[in-house]
């Protein structure tokens, strides 16, 4: 039996979410446009299947904020990526969208797994994961992030400036 | 949130017994009911009953690896009624902010035409 300790690496939420699936769906793959409810960073793939390059980019295309490989796509229900901050030498982790219909809607879960328990990733994941799904949730259901993240949105827009340069899009080619 | 999903929020926090849980459950992330059950002095019926509660107001999610349950906290609802009652604030502040802003870009409007209509005296 394993330890609690040994578990830690693992971080799971859940949120239900009155809406379709398949605009759920839609909301966390769509390329080409900011996804609203994962920090507008803009998803760049080469193509969503297993093995293949991704990355998160602001929306000037000038920065990489995050960069893995798809490990699994399977629409509507599940999509998993590797995920590395290129800001941190960190270990990459895991992160897991599944998307379950349910009387009130459809449930969604992320789990990120193989945390880098006590780094400055994890402690990003941990209030970053809380933040995705809870705007996802306002975008599904009213259209548009709530006020505090379009106002984050806004701040974050006029502050690429100082992200590092290693995190420039030049340093990690596709 | 709905109201009936805000009810059994407040209804699971307004115990000592299952704030104390969760506690627990964030200190440790994936341990099992009867590790949760060993910090207490009452039944592990008891305990389950909480953990219930816990699960059904979306504050607890359990998840079946081999023979046992593991359990996590979801702090997404809190998220949600956090949001809820403090959206006025985030706007008291953003305009407040907003009106900081148009404040000095105005008053620098107003530096670069006095600086031109001086050169030009």
């Amino acid at each position: 039996m394993t330890s609690p300790s040994e578990r830690a690496d693992r971080l799971v939420s859940k949120i239900v979410i009155r809406g379709r699936i398949e605009d759920i769906w839609r909301e966390l793959t769509k390329q080409g446009e900011a996804q609203a409810a994962v920090f507008n960073a803009w998803l760049h793939a080469q193509t969503l299947a297993p093995g293949a390059r991704l990355q998160m980019r602001t929306a000037d295309g000038r920065y990489a904020i995050v960069i893995g490989e798809v490990l699994d796509f399977d629409p509507p229900r599940r999509f998993a990526h590797s995920f590395r901050f290129t800001q941190y030498d960190d270990a990459p982790c895991t992160v897991v969208y599944e998307l379950r219909p349910v009387a009130a809607g459809v449930e969604v879960s992320l789990t990120v797994e193989n945390l880098p328990v006590g780094t400055r990733t994890a402690k990003s994941m941990t209030s970053g994961a809380t933040t995705i799904l809870s705007t996802l949730k306002a975008v599904i259901e009213d259209g548009r992030p709530g006020f505090g993240s379009r106002l984050m949105y806004w701040i974050m827009d006029r502050m690429t400036f100082v992200l590092p340069k290693r995190c420039r899009s030049e340093a990690w080619p596709m | 949130m709905t109201e009936t999903e805000l009810d059994a929020l407040f209804l699971a926090l307004a115990n000592a017994t299952r704030r104390q849980i969760l506690d627990i459950v964030l200190e440790s992330p994936g341990c099992t009911a009867g590790f949760v059950a060993d910090h207490f002095d009452i039944s592990r019926i008891a305990i389950l009953k909480h953990l219930n509660t816990l699960e059904e107001a979306g504050l607890l999610i359990s998840q079946k690896q081999g023979r046992e349950r593991l359990l996590y906290m979801n702090p997404v609802p809190l998220q949600l009624v956090q949001e809820r009652w403090s959206r006025q604030y985030a706007e008291f502040w953003a305009s407040r902010l907003t009106r900081l802003k148009y404040t000095i870009e105005t008053a620098a409007r107003q530096d670069r035409r006095k600086e031109k209509h001086d050169e030009s005296q």
